[in-house]
């Protein structure tokens, strides 16, 4: 691994990309530039974008592996882009790709360097990687503590909790708890331009409010001894489970009974692992976000002759951003020309009222009414305000299914899904192409469980102050030979009972035993009704 | 950042350490069943085959083979982790796990092997080191003047004095060679769990004695006998039979004849194995022990005599034993069962 600064070439052209990136306006944090080899590459992506990480045996099985692939020629040790955003962001070059896509890479990561600073889930925090190598350095004084064996074994155990974290959630942390949470990490805020808020006076009186207000006496004792009891379990415990709790890890490592050593770990492995909730959330807008200033400052590297192979680059391109269909879906496709039909829409005046109301189909399509609004600065207020759930619902349309081929699927691959001829909107000697509202549909219901089960914690006091997991039902049953493992493992991390609910199946792991029992199947509206009411969720 | 070099040694180490922790208890499988079919031919890498890891955790998905089990352990998906076991660690696995101790070779300095390592390096040669090379001309050339990147000069001058040959250094090892002699009645029947068991044995003394005095130093060879003895070839030790009249004596006679005339006794190290069902005649116990005692101890490093599933009129073993009591050369066991295998391994093996 060495500086960029270590290399003319390179280093020139970085220069040329944040001088493009400054002079077209782009909201930058410090981006630092490193050159890697091949396997430094393979290693970094295996540390989660960190250049350490604690000794693990995934880490070690997933290296061998991919040793032996890159070696045996079954995989290419080449990687596109590599960056870890935050203030400073870490970007990572790959030291075999020729200058021009080298320049392609610092032009994307511009993208989502800014992409991280401006979004609204507020992904970019200072000096994260600089913490996560403190955790590592905190994890590797721990590992000495705790002993080799119990290090492994409480590492694996928290391996199998890994994919339980929602940190952006509705049901996250801060949405289900009460009590002495921890300081969350500092956040940068993006600025928002203020918007002229007007002063309302309201009326105050205790007096007229107390007079006013409905009282309930029959139910004043009951509303006392809540309050009371919730006063108690804050008292007691230090904090309040009063929605399901989703983000899991995140609440195990804040209230699991833990020794420094094992808090070490699992602080690192929420803060390196809570990154993907927010890929996920804001991939299509992210990567559309990075290949369109990508293309504009390659445009402009390209006419001052800082790199060459226009056609080289064009040929990269095309190939990043090719069509798939909606289940392949490709984001960096789908992202950029999204992108850039939203501009066209700003462009010429079709967010607006005026354009919605129209009925004229002849006057629609010919609409092109100049707006004052800078498209630019739009589509950086829409950054700061969506995630990929809301940008896809909006600009999404019908048309544009068809137009960029995401409801088009070969027929032999249509015919190996067994899709019905009921969905088929139309086809020809090799594609079919499928309902585009069912294909949108399909599609803005990936947010909703990103093809994950939803589980969450309802109950904090349940067998023997034992954690109650809720798997809320969507029609799809859980591999059932790794309920036990997997509850096994959280009863390590909680050190008391852990059961999960999952149907109409109460699995428990207590105290060595695993037992499953039948219980009344109950939907989430309701566990959320009870405990909104202040009751248990589940009783035995 | 303070980090050189971005590297996952230490955690390919600890899988490594993972999955050599496997191999033992593979090994411990193997030992406490008996099981020693893994053992595949002369010399070859052991593959072992385990289920692949994977952190189990709440997902939707089909139902692996394997499914899960391990808990804090790491759970199994229903793939395979294949991996090679050189011949050597398995063995040497083994003989740990067995508290096998290495063989005493004897013959040691009479014949040499020789062999050519390349361990040093010199100015003249025939093997160009490229990389030792271009080392010493890049330091030459900075020290010319004639590779300065910060004035943009990046030549790389390749003078005859940089030049580095890898000189190969004559090594010389003792070497040590042994002859193994198996001895089978074939006036038994040898067929079903009674030829497994033989087999398996026979191809464990062989790998055992291969890795403990090389591949190629080891000559493997077969007698069977009845009321007559005779060489055969390995694949024949095991199909010959004949149901009659049996004498063991002159087949530990004939392998005698055979050390004695064909080897040089003072160099060669001499096994010999013998497997019957331990039912002898007449004072043909006595004329073993006869000639175990006067020839072949004095000559042998090595003589097992085991009776595979043994009858109750077998008495061989029993008979030797009144005379051979923990005898540092002469082993004597019986194998009633499968498990037997590796007790009998330890008798034929372990030190008295």
């Amino acid at each position: 691994m060495r500086l960029i600064s270590t290399d003319k070439t390179l280093s020139h052209l970085e220069k040329r990309v944040l001088h493009y990136a400054e002079e077209m306006g782009r909201t930058l944090p410090e981006i630092r530039f490193f050159i890697l080899d091949g396997i430094e590459f393979a290693s970094l992506l295996e540390k989660h974008v960190y250049p350490t990480s604690p000794v693990n045996i995934w880490e070690g099985k997933r290296m061998v592996t991919k040793k032996f692939r890159i070696e045996s020629g079954q995989e290419s040790s080449l990687y596109y882009e590599v960056v870890q955003t935050g203030n400073p962001s870490y970007a990572y070059l790959n030291n075999t790709n020729s200058p021009m896509i080298q320049a392609t890479v610092m032009a994307h990561v511009v993208g989502h360097c800014e992409f991280s600073e401006l979004n609204v889930l507020q992904d970019s925090n200072p000096d994260r990687t600089e913490y996560v190598m403190y955790l590592v350095k905190k994890v590797n004084a721990g590992q000495h503590q705790m002993g080799e064996k119990h290090y492994l074994t409480y590492w694996n155990a928290c391996e199998s909790v890994i994919p339980l974290i929602a940190p952006h959630s509705q049901y996250n942390l801060e949405h289900s708890v009460e009590g002495d949470l921890p300081p969350q990490p500092e956040k940068i805020v993006p600025k928002v331009e203020e918007e002229t808020s007007r002063e309302f006076f309201r009326p105050f009186s205790h007096t007229m409010d107390s007079l006013l207000k409905y009282q309930d006496s029959e139910n004043a004792w009951e509303i006392d001894r809540q309050k009371r009891d919730r006063r108690e379990q804050i008292s007691r415990t230090g904090y309040r489970l009063y929605r399901p709790c989703q983000d899991i890890l995140g609440f195990l490592r804040t209230f699991s009974p833990t020794s420094a050593a094992e808090k070490a770990i699992l602080d690192y492995m929420y803060v390196s692992h809570s990154k993907h909730d927010f890929v996920v959330r804001t991939q299509i807008m992210n990567e559309g976000w990075a290949m369109y200033w990508e293309k504009k400052i390659m445009l402009e590297l390209f006419k001052e002759k800082a790199v060459n192979g226009i056609i080289d680059y064009a040929k990269i391109f095309s190939g990043v951003c090719a069509p798939r269909p909606f289940f392949m879906r490709n984001p960096y496709h789908l992202g950029y020309h999204l992108w850039n039909h939203i501009e066209e829409l700003y462009r010429t005046g079709k967010v607006t009222l005026d354009y919605i109301e129209e009925k004229d189909v002849e006057a629609r399509e010919k609409w092109d009414r100049k707006s004052d609004l800078d498209p630019l600065e739009c589509m950086k207020h829409l950054v700061k305000t969506t995630t990929d759930y809301e940008f896809l619902r909006r600009f999404l349309t019908e048309e544009l299914v068809f137009e960029f081929h995401l409801n088009r699927i070969f027929k032999k691959q249509a015919e190996m899904y067994g899709i019905s001829k009921d969905a088929v909107v139309k086809e020809d000697n090799y594609f079919i192409w499928l309902d585009p509202k069912m294909v949108k549909d399909e599609m803005l219901s990936f947010f909703t469980h990103f093809n994950k089960p939803r589980i969450y914690i309802v109950d904090t006091e349940f067998i023997d102050g034992g954690l109650l997991l809720y798997h809320r039902n969507d029609g799809r049953a859980l591999r059932k030979s790794w309920i036990e493992p997997t509850l096994k493992n959280i009863n390590f991390i909680w050190k008391s009972a852990a059961s999960l609910v999952s149907g109409n199946k109460l699995y428990t792991y207590s105290n060595r035993k695993f037992e499953e029992k039948e219980i009344a199947e109950t939907s989430f509206e309701e566990v959320l009704e009870r405990m909104d009411s202040n009751k248990k969720p589940f009783t035995l | 950042m303070q980090e050189d070099r971005i590297s996952s040694n230490e955690s390919e180490g600890a899988f490594n350490d993972f999955i050599e922790d496997t191999v033992e208890d593979a090994i411990e499988e193997i030992i406490n069943e008996g099981d020693l079919d893994t053992l595949g031919d002369r010399g070859s890498e052991i593959i072992i085959e385990m289920d692949d890891i994977v952190p189990p955790t709440f997902s939707y998905g089909d139902e692996g083979e394997g499914g899960g089990k391990g808990g804090r352990k790491p759970g199994t998906e229903g793939g395979k982790l294949v991996f090679n076991l050189p011949f050597n660690r398995f063995m040497e696995l083994l003989a740990e796990k067995l508290r096998l101790p290495n063989l005493k070779k004897e013959g040691k300095g009479k014949i040499k092997e020789v062999s050519y390592e390349f361990k040093t390096f010199g100015p003249t040669g025939v093997i160009l080191d490229k990389k030792r090379t271009f080392k010493r001309a890049l330091r030459s050339s900075i020290g010319m003047g004639k590779y300065d990147p910060a004035r943009g000069k990046y030549t790389v001058d390749f003078m005859r004095r940089d030049r580095r040959y890898k000189i190969p250094v004559r090594v010389e090892n003792p070497k040590y060679k042994a002859v193994v002699f198996y001895m089978g009645d074939i006036s038994y029947s040898t067929h079903g769990q009674r030829l497994e068991m033989e087999k398996r044995l026979v191809n464990f003394i062989k790998n055992w004695l291969d890795y403990n005095y090389g591949v190629r130093n080891v000559e493997h060879r077969f007698f069977v006998h009845d009321v007559k003895a005779y060489e055969v070839q390995e694949q024949e030790f095991y199909r010959v039979g004949n149901i009659g009249g049996t004498r063991a004596f002159i087949a530990f006679d004939l392998i005698y004849q055979v050390a004695f005339n064909e080897y040089d006794i003072n160099s060669t190290n001499f096994y010999a194995f013998y497997f019957g069902d331990g039912e002898v005649f007449g004072n043909d116990s006595k004329e073993i022990a006869g000639i175990l005692r006067e020839s072949i101890m004095p000559v042998f490093n090595r003589v097992g005599i085991l009776e595979v599933l043994p009858s109750q009129w077998s008495k061989l073993v029993l008979d030797l034993s009144k005379d051979f009591v923990k005898n540092k050369i002469i082993r004597l066991s019986k194998i009633h069962r499968k498990s037997d295998t590796i007790n009998a391994i330890k008798t034929l093996f372990q030190e008295v």
